[in-house]
C-alpha cells in the first residue's frame, strides 16, 4: 500500500451520470491485479466526507490509471467536478483481484451498471494473455452503457438493457444463453441482486464451478481495520470485503 | 536533541507498562495489528491495543455497520472477533515476536467473565496489559451496561485485577452524567490507568427509507466530532484520579495529541483517524515530537497536565 497525492489528469463522461477520471500516480500503478481497488479521498479537507471511497482500477497505462464511477453521492460528485491538475489524496492498491487461468481459455465477463468498472482492465489483460473474452454488460438503458470503443477490439461485447433500448431487453442474467456453456471461467461485478440472479441461473443450469465475483460494501478504511465491510459467507463465516475480498466465490456468498 | 517521549502508564503496579512513546491505537480500529505490521514498522508505536476480545468468537452485527457523519462516523460493528482462545493461540505468539507491548481489550458478558478472561491472559508471552471494555454500545449484554453503573464498573475492575498481574486499564464510556465517579471507583479497585473515552451514543436517519441507518438504530460516534467531549472528560478525570489517564477521541494530528496531554493524559489512542489515513498513528507521533521540539521541551512529561488547574496535577 502506498499513500500518494495523485494529480488529476482528465475527467470525461462515461455515460449519463458516470465519469472516467485519469490520475498520474506512480506509486499506485505498480503490481496491480485486475479487480484491486484504490481508496480515493473525495474532499480537500478530508473531514466531511472524512473517509476515502473505494474505486476499482478501470484502466492502467504506465504511471497513470483511471477509475470509472457513477455519481451517487457527495464524494463522487466532488470528484467529478475537480479540474485537471487537482491534487487528490489516495492510497492503494488494495484487496484481492481476479485470478485468470494460465492456459488460453474462454472467459465470460458479466457486469451490471457501474460494475463494468473493473472488467475493462480485466479484459485487456485477458486478451493480452491469449484468452477469448466475451463481455456481457447489463444497464438500465442504452444511455447507461460504456462505449464499445472502451473495450479491446478482440472482445465480443454483448449488451442487455432493462428497457430494451439497446440489445435484448431484461437483465443480463436472463440472456447468458450459449455463453455459459462456452465459458471455461466466469467473472462478474455488479449489484447484489445481479449476483443472486446469476447464482440462481447457474445453479439451475447445473454449473458446478463458481464464478469469481468482485463485491462492493461500504468501506471506511479499505485495509481491514474498521470491520465495517462485513460479508457473510455460507461456509467460511464473516469476511471483510476490503481485506478478504473484494474477490469472492459467487456460490460462497449467494 | 529529540525530546524523550517515553511514558509509564502503570506506575506502582505489580507489572509496569513503560511505553517508548505515548501513541497507541484505539481498540477496534487496529484489528490485531497484523495489517499495520505488514505495511509499517509497528515497533514505532508506543503500544498496540487489540480489537475487543470476547470469551467466544462473534460474527458481529448485520449490515449496515457504519454511517459516515460530519467529521466522524457512527459504528455498530458488534464486537466481531475471533474469541479469546484464538487470540491466545494464534495472536499472542505473533505479538511475542514484536518489539512493542500489546494490550488486549477484553469485553466480558458479565463481571465474572472479566475476571476469567483476565486470568486467561495472565502470564501469556506477548501480552503486556489488559484494557477492560465496559463501554461498548453495540452489544446486548456486557459492554455499556456495566460501564454506565459505578458499582458494576468497580466490580468488573476488581474481578480483573484480582486475576492477573498484568496492568488493567479501564476504558470509560462518555455516555454517563458523571465519568469521574466511574474513574474513581475503578481506581479504588486497582485499575492501573483510565482510558477515556469510548464512543458517544448517536443516531443517523436514512430519509429515503424513513428509518435509522443502523439496524440497532444507535451507534457509537467517533472521529474529530467528539474531540471536545473527550478532552473535557480527560480533563475532569485527570483532575480527580492519581493514576494515568489515556486520552482517546478524535485525535488525528500531533497537535490533537498535545491537547490531550495538556488536559492531563499520559498517553493517547488514535482510532477513527486511521480509517481515513493509514499512517495516522505515525503522523500523530511525528507531529507530537515536532511540536515538542519546536516548543523547546526535552521530555514529553513536561506538558502532561499543564493545562489542569494549579494543585490538581498528579505526581
Amino acid at each position: 500500500m502506498n499513500i500518494e497525492d495523485a494529480l488529476l489528469l482528465s475527467t470525461e463522461r462515461a455515460w449519463d451520470g458516470a465519469y472516467i477520471t485519469w490520475f498520474h500516480a506512480p506509486g499506485l500503478t505498480q503490481g496491480v491485479e485486475p479487480g484491486q481497488f484504490v481508496m480515493v479521498h473525495c474532499s480537500t479537507e478530508r473531514t466531511d466526507p472524512m473517509f476515502a471511497r473505494a474505486f476499482s482500477y478501470y484502466r492502467l497505462d504506465g504511471d497513470r490509471f483511471a477509475i470509472c464511477y457513477a455519481v451517487v453521492g457527495r464524494g463522487t460528485r466532488w470528484l467529478s467536478e475537480q479540474a485537471r491538475g487537482t491534487s487528490v489524496r489516495m492510497y492503494g492498491p488494495l484487496g484481492n483481484g481476479f485470478r485468470l487461468p494460465d492456459a488460453p481459455s474462454n472467459l465470460l465477463l458479466i457486469g451490471g451498471g457501474v460494475g463494468v468498472a473493473p472488467l475493462v482492465d480485466t479484459a485487456e489483460r485477458a486478451v493480452r494473455a491469449g484468452h477469448h473474452v466475451v463481455a456481457m454488460m447489463g444497464a438500465r438503458t442504452g444511455q447507461h452503457l460504456l462505449a464499445a470503443s472502451e473495450w479491446p477490439r478482440e472482445v465480443e461485447y454483448v449488451v442487455v438493457t432493462e428497457d430494451g433500448s439497446t440489445g435484448p431487453k431484461g437483465f443480463v442474467t436472463e440472456h447468458l444463453g450459449k455463453y455459459q456453456e462456452w465459458a471455461n471461467r466466469i467473472y462478474a461485478c455488479g449489484p447484489n441482486p445481479m449476483f443472486q440472479s446469476l447464482a440462481d441461473v447457474l445453479r439451475l443450469s447445473g454449473r458446478r464451478q463458481s464464478p469469481e465475483i468482485l463485491m462492493e460494501e461500504n468501506m471506511p478504511c479499505g485495509w481491514g481495520m474498521c470491520y465495517g465491510c462485513a460479508i457473510f459467507t455460507k461456509h467460511h463465516g464473516v469476511k471483510l470485503c476490503c481485506k478478504d475480498g473484494p474477490r469472492f466465490s459467487l456460490f460462497e456468498v449467494f | 536533541m529529540a525530546p524523550n517521549l517515553s511514558v509509564e502508564i502503570a506506575p506502582g503496579q505489580k507489572t509496569g507498562l513503560l511505553l517508548r512513546n505515548p501513541v497507541m491505537p484505539a481498540s477496534g480500529t487496529f484489528s490485531w495489528g497484523l495489517e499495520f505490521a505488514k505495511h509499517f514498522d509497528i515497533s514505532r508505536l508506543g503500544a498496540v491495543v487489540s480489537k475487543g476480545v470476547t470469551m467466544v468468537p462473534r460474527a458481529g452485527n448485520q449490515q449496515p455497520r457504519v454511517a459516515e457523519t460530519p467529521a466522524g462516523m457512527l459504528n455498530s460493528i458488534g464486537l466481531q472477533n475471533i474469541g479469546i482462545h484464538d487470540c491466545l493461540t494464534r495472536m499472542a505468539p505473533l505479538w511475542a515476536r514484536w518489539d512493542v507491548p500489546v494490550i488486549v481489550n477484553i469485553a466480558g458478558d458479565s463481571i465474572e467473565e472479566f475476571g476469567e478472561m483476565a486470568r486467561m491472559l495472565d502470564g501469556i508471552p506477548g501480552i503486556s496489559g489488559i484494557e477492560l471494555n465496559i463501554s461498548c454500545p453495540n452489544v446486548d449484554i456486557g459492554g455499556i451496561e456495566i460501564g454506565q453503573n459505578v458499582e458494576a464498573s468497580a466490580r468488573a475492575t476488581r474481578a480483573a485485577v484480582r486475576n492477573t498481574d498484568l496492568p488493567v486499564i479501564v476504558k470509560l464510556t462518555p455516555n454517563v452524567t458523571d465519568p469521574v465517579a466511574l474513574a474513581l471507583a475503578c481506581e479504588a479497585e486497582g485499575a492501573a490507568a483510565i482510558c477515556a473515552i469510548n464512543t458517544v451514543l448517536g443516531l443517523a436517519i436514512d430519509t429515503k427509507r424513513r428509518r435509522a441507518v443502523l439496524p440497532r438504530a444507535r451507534g457509537g460516534l467517533s472521529g474529530p466530532a467528539i474531540k471536545p467531549i473527550a478532552l473535557r472528560i480527560v480533563y475532569d478525570v485527570a483532575k480527580a484520579v492519581r493514576i494515568p489517564v489515556i486520552g482517546c477521541g478524535g485525535i488525528s494530528t500531533g497537535e490533537d495529541a498535545i491537547e490531550f496531554l495538556m488536559a492531563g493524559a499520559t498517553a493517547v489512542q488514535v482510532g477513527t483517524a486511521t480509517f481515513a489515513n493509514p499512517r495516522a498513528l505515525l503522523d500523530v507521533l511525528e507531529g507530537m515530537e515536532a511540536w515538542l521540539t519546536r516548543e523547546g521541551y526535552d521530555d514529553v512529561s513536561q506538558v502532561i497536565g499543564c493545562a489542569l488547574p494549579e494543585g490538581t496535577r498528579a505526581g
